[in-house]
């Protein structure tokens, strides 16, 4: 019988691994060259790998959850019987997004009845040796951790309800590259099940799960304080508004968004603590020679953050372009891998909705993120009267170990110094 | 018209009915199909009527034997009203069956009374008295359950040759009974006979009653009880065939090459059951049965078609109702989305004799074969139990088995008064991986039967109070002791 391995390819973009979010395939299936057998999450964009042959589906190397390293077998194929087509290559689509928005859907209660006497479900069922309550055997069921290969920590090798929460929760969190800090500290507390109709309960997969991992990492570690503060903008309203319209003829639509990014990274070079990160490990503070800017999209998917790379080496014109394409990407589940990598510091413009401030979340390893808020008109006392002053609220939230709150303060007042005054932010504008 | 249903179940005793109410609850439209009565063989020829009449069997001897010690003062025969203890058992079975039917209503379930036929994997046409419907599903459960066996020569017609539904229906007593096969069954029955005054003769084809179901010690009690009661056991003893010679019934066996007749009045036959897989199309549709007539399923109960599950007797050993329950809700649950297998520990098992006995986990022989000999044994006597001797049931024991090294429990056999009651503390124990030392440190109400399992588990670690241990060494909990 010939079998053939299917290896996950090495997807570039220095990825290493990615998390295993679901099978599209299970033992069984014919599968067809090209086809999409996996759904894998890497850094922050999901990705659909597929098979570069044809065969069916013998043996399936990893569960849900697992984080795989590239160039490992994902499954095994038997050939024999399928048409044997030519390998072709095996690059992943690196635009499958999409389908993460359709995971919640699919994880909901729904009428599958997927039968067949062979191993059709996961995770095998828990060996008679194994010492493990009837509810932490469920849990493990439920969670999709196969208990028959956990070391129990409990007395005489129990395996506990904590140890599946922590296979679960397993390693792998933090994309290579970046500063690793221990995590296992975090208490991981279950909600009491409400049983029957009285609740749905999904599994935290995917985007939502990564999300979910940074913030925690980001508030667990990070000692945050936000300064706020308003910004009067009634000249860079005009600025804005004149440059929209040249803009037009460009067919780019131009937004705050970049003159904000601009003022941001001319406070920064007075103040470099602000594009740097902590590096725990090496107990070191890295001062960041580039500028990349992320900006928070809000998506189907959950909170993307794509990056504006070396924002300060392009134009206001280039930025709103890039912008516009990014958000576009961000909407359609289109994000690629490197578009949402290296940021320096992030700009959050969820006021833009609502919220006259608000306290974000930085995003680790950085260690500031600017938020801007709606603009509204307010009354001004000019000595004789009441004139129209248009307003931006502006919020800087910082790690307070590296930044103390008079230097944050300080950098307030420069920023908003530029935003008041666009001839002042012109002048050290590259 | 086909009426289309989420899920339909085939068979409404304790396994299919509980399935169809836990399908309804998670919102899927459920049909039941029963050809005889709601409740299967368990609620109206099986576990409770046969429950019933060993309950009135076991109360007509308290009266007879330990009554009188108490200082009542009965008559010397005790009459009973056989018709009207078919009455009162009869009002129980209904009681319990009518229970279903409204449980199942109040679910919104829907009942079609009628033998059910599968025509294709999706489809299955019930013949009733009011004509015949046609069902489709998306999922189908089958719980047809099992019935029992005939050997050669023993047509089970329930005039001479009864099965157990025929025994239970008795209104009159029997004389003279022969019982062919001493497994569960037949004992349950030909105790309660007895104690109604029949003479039961048990014919048994292998060397052992109860073989190989229950603990060898615990069979021992009860086989000493049966003999003292004036149950006839004859043990390797194939029955061979029977003949009316003018109004009794000539029953040959054959012991060891020599032909014995036995006479009596009825005979029981019990020798086991199979599982009923050959009825209902279920060949016809294409699922697979194993050698032994079960369908094939898998830890989920899933057959080899799509959208077809199985679950109790027809499903597998151990043939017990509770174990179709389990898988019952189990097989609801997956339709209904979540992620199940079966993976209990233990299925636990109680024989209604007299002294009962009830098992959870393994047996000593049965961890001897998988290789573990390294084990820690602890028994103690109900003799030795306050609650026990002030019940006048002192007849058994409990025997806890478990691991030398971590103390946990493998298996614990118990013989004597409500050891059906007492037995699921060992089921839990033992799917919690409890340890003796769990089971010794909790606390157990004084004076009680239970507390004879916390005893058991202290004799287990070397060093039950209420009874002598030896040798006596200074004892450190965990040491070991002989």
């Amino acid at each position: 019988m010939a079998t053939q391995n299917v290896k996950l390819p090495d997807v570039g973009e220095g990825v290493t691994e990615g998390e295993l979010v679901r099978w599209l395939v299970k033992i069984g299936d014919s599968v067809k060259a090209d086809q999409p057998v996996v759904e894998l999450m890497t850094d922050k964009a999901t990705v659909e790998v597929p098979s570069p042959f044809a065969g069916l589906v013998k043996e399936l190397k990893y569960k849900e959850g697992d984080v795989v390293p590239i160039e490992s077998v994902l499954l095994v194929l038997d050939s024999d019987g399928a048409k044997s087509a030519a390998p072709a290559t095996a690059a992943p689509t690196m635009s499958a997004a999409p389908t993460a928005a359709k995971a919640p859907a699919k994880a909901a209660p729904i009428m599958s009845a997927n039968c067949g006497t062979g191993a059709d479900f996961y995770p095998p069922v828990a060996g008679s040796n194994v010492l493990a309550t009837p509810a932490t055997r469920r849990l493990a069921r439920e969670t999709g951790v196969d208990i028959n290969g956990l070391q129990g920590s409990g007395l005489a090798g129990r395996v506990t309800q904590e140890d599946v929460q922590k296979a679960k929760g397993g390693g792998g969190g933090v994309p290579a590259g970046q500063a690793r800090l221990p995590m296992k500290d975090i208490p991981r507390p279950s909600v009491p099940n409400q049983g029957g109709s009285m609740e749905e309960r999904v599994p935290l997969r995917g985007i939502r799960k990564k999300i979910a991992e940074n913030m925690q990492m980001a508030k667990h570690i990070i000692p945050h304080f936000t300064l706020m503060e308003e910004a009067r903008v009634d000249q860079l309203v005009l600025m804005r508004t004149q440059a929209k319209e040249h803009a037009e003829k460009y067919g780019v639509k131009v937004t705050y968004l970049p003159f904000i990014m601009k003022a941001l990274i001319a406070t920064c070079r007075e103040f470099p603590m602000f594009n740097a990160s902590m590096d725990d490990a090496a107990a070191e503070i890295v001062y960041k020679k580039f500028f990349n800017i992320g900006f928070a999209a809000d998506t189907p998917n959950g909170l993307m953050v794509p990056v504006i790379k070396n924002a300060d080496f392009k134009t206001v014109l280039q930025m709103s372009q890039e912008i516009g394409q990014l958000a576009g990407k961000a909407r359609e589940g289109k994000l690629a891998l490197d578009d949402m990598k290296g940021a320096s510091i992030t700009v959050t413009n969820i006021g833009s909705v609502a919220g006259l401030y608000a306290t974000p979340i930085i995003n680790h390893p950085e260690v500031a993120i600017l938020g801007m808020y709606k603009i509204m008109d307010k009354p001004v006392w000019n000595g004789k009267e009441f004139v129209r002053g248009q307003f931006m609220n502006f919020t800087i939230t910082c790690d307070h170990r590296l930044i103390d709150g008079a230097v944050a303060a300080n950098f307030m007042k420069a920023f908003v110094a530029r935003i008041e005054n666009p001839s002042q932010l012109i002048l050290d504008m590259i | 018209m086909a009426e289309k249903f989420d899920v339909c179940v085939v068979g409404s005793g304790p396994g299919g009915y509980v399935a169809a109410i836990r399908a309804a609850q998670l919102g899927k439209k459920t049909c039941i199909v029963e050809r005889e009565a709601l409740g299967g063989v368990c609620l109206n020829v099986g576990c409770i009527p046969s429950k019933a009449m060993i309950t009135a069997g076991h109360f007509l001897q308290r009266m007879q034997h330990d009554a009188p010690t108490m200082g009542f003062q009965l008559p010397k025969e005790i009459k009973v009203d056989m018709s009207k203890l078919q009455d009162w058992k009869q009002s129980v079975c209904t009681k319990m069956s009518g229970g279903v039917a409204q449980l199942l209503k109040g679910n919104t379930v829907t009942v079609f009374m009628g033998e059910g036929t599968f025509t294709s994997p999706k489809s299955l046409t019930v013949k009733g008295k009011d004509g015949s419907k046609t069902i489709e599903a998306t999922n189908f459960i089958i719980a047809t359950g099992s019935r029992p066996i005939e050997i050669p020569g023993f047509t089970v017609d329930e005039k001479e040759v009864l099965s157990s539904t025929g025994a239970l229906a008795l209104s009159e007593k029997i004389e003279r009974v022969v019982v062919i096969g001493g497994g569960y069954i037949g004992l349950e029955i030909g105790s309660y006979m007895r104690s109604f005054g029949s003479a039961v003769t048990v014919v048994e084809a292998s060397p052992a009653l109860l073989n190989g179901v229950a603990d060898p010690d615990c069979v021992q009690v009860v086989a000493k009880k049966l003999k003292k009661s004036g149950v006839e056991v004859i043990l390797g003893g194939k029955a061979k065939g029977w003949k009316k010679v003018k109004a009794e019934l000539e029953v040959t066996i054959d012991v060891g090459g020599k032909e014995q007749i036995i006479k009596c009045d009825k005979i029981l036959l019990t020798v086991g059951r199979k599982p009923n897989s050959d009825g209902a199309g279920l060949k016809n549709i294409g699922l697979q049965i194993d050698e032994r007539g079960f369908l094939k399923v898998n830890a989920q109960r899933k057959t080899n078609l799509p959208g077809i599950f199985a679950i109790g007797d027809v499903a597998g050993q151990p043939m017990l109702a509770h174990k179709a329950s389990h898988e019952g809700v189990m097989v609801a649950e997956i339709i209904g989305g979540a992620n199940r297998a079966y993976d209990a520990k233990t299925v636990p098992a109680v024989i209604f004799v007299d002294p009962e006995i009830a098992s959870a986990g393994l047996m000593e022989s049965e961890l001897k074969a998988k290789g573990i000999t390294d084990l820690k044994i602890g028994k103690f006597p109900f003799g030795a139990n306050g609650r026990a001797v002030s019940m006048m049931e002192t007849e058994g024991f409990i025997k806890i088995i478990a691991d030398a090294k971590t103390h946990i429990v493998y298996g614990v056999h118990i013989v004597g008064p409500e050891a059906s009651n007492l037995i699921s503390e060992a089921a839990l124990a033992i799917e919690m991986g409890a340890r003796l030392e769990d089971i010794a440190l909790t606390i157990h109400p004084h004076p009680t039967l239970g507390e004879t399992m916390m005893e058991a588990a202290e004799a287990a670690l070397g060093h039950a109070i209420h009874i002598i241990q030896r040798p006596l060494t200074g004892a450190k909990s965990g040491e070991k002791h002989a």
